[in-house]
């Protein structure tokens, strides 16, 4: 379900391949590459962006334990979190990135929650489970932290200017 | 746990790990004994169930962990193209704006 279809992944994998040659210095490539995600780019991040509002929706559902209200409000929570990070106006790319943080952050939270109820019955489990499980928390963790990063990153060099501005007490940002 | 017989009579006993090594001890015949080892059997198979629960949890944890996988993949390929094509580039883990000749 959550398998991206064939051939967004080998655009994907053309768009990777031209990229690392514009990073090694090859000029030509980064014409390309610009070509390529003017073309490509709105089709492909828009399936991610499917893909990734669908696993948030998965996590959603496994974290609710099986109560539909439990897992609106964290489906909810997740898509308000998601619009927030994007901020106002936001291009196709920090859409998909905020709705990749916020579906870290519930599977961030789910492990966090199991590893918790194990951990309460200590006497149950081999330390050996809890071990394998604090890995996994800590690998998603590092995951979720580095998509926090990246959202930043491209905020940061290619988003819109933002400037925020003190009116009355109130912070607002305002577009360049 | 294990029932061993001697002659026409069943002894029960219990085994242990005591510093790397198995330890028998001897609990007893009778009634009581059968009273123990149905406890004895009942402890085993609960725990056996725990694991078992843990281990499917923890499965399962794995499977959600890995669905989101390629998904965080093509969102980093994604940022990285867009960052290149913008003119960045990737200094000591840093993005710079790369200089015009």
């Amino acid at each position: 379900m959550l398998e991206l279809p064939e051939a967004t992944r080998e655009r994907i994998h053309e768009l990777q391949e031209l990229s690392d040659k514009a990073q090694d210095g090859d000029q030509g490539a980064r014409q390309e590459l610009r070509r390529r995600l003017a073309q490509d780019a709105p089709e492909v991040v828009a399936r991610c962006s499917d893909s990734a509002r669908s696993y948030r929706r998965l996590l959603a559902k496994r974290s609710s334990g099986g109560s539909p209200l439990v897992e609106e409000a964290i489906t909810e929570r997740a898509r308000r979190m998601a619009l927030e990070l994007a901020g106002e106006n936001p291009t196709p790319l920090e859409v998909l990135l905020s709705e990749r943080v916020a579906s870290l952050w519930v599977l961030v939270e789910l492990q966090e929650a199991l590893l918790a109820a194990w951990y309460h019955k200590a006497s149950a489990v081999s330390p050996a489970f809890v071990l394998q499980m604090a890995r996994l928390q800590e690998s998603s963790n590092r995951r979720y932290l580095g998509a926090i990063k990246t959202l930043a990153q491209v905020q940061k060099l290619q988003g819109p200017s933002r400037v925020q501005v003190n009116i009355g007490g109130n912070q607002v940002n305002v577009s360049r | 746990m294990a029932w061993e017989r001697r002659g026409s009579n069943l002894y029960y006993y219990q085994s242990k790990r005591v510093n790397g090594r198995v330890r028998k001890n001897y609990v007893g015949a009778g009634e009581v004994a059968q009273a123990i080892a149905h406890s004895d059997e009942t402890i085993r198979q609960s725990r056996a169930a725990q694991s078992e629960r843990a281990r499917v949890e923890l499965e399962e944890a794995r499977t959600l962990a890995s669905a989101g996988e390629e998904l965080c993949e093509a969102a980093d390929i994604l940022a990285v193209a867009q960052l290149v094509a913008a003119g960045y580039h990737r200094h000591k883990g840093e993005w710079r704006m790369r200089r015009r000749a």
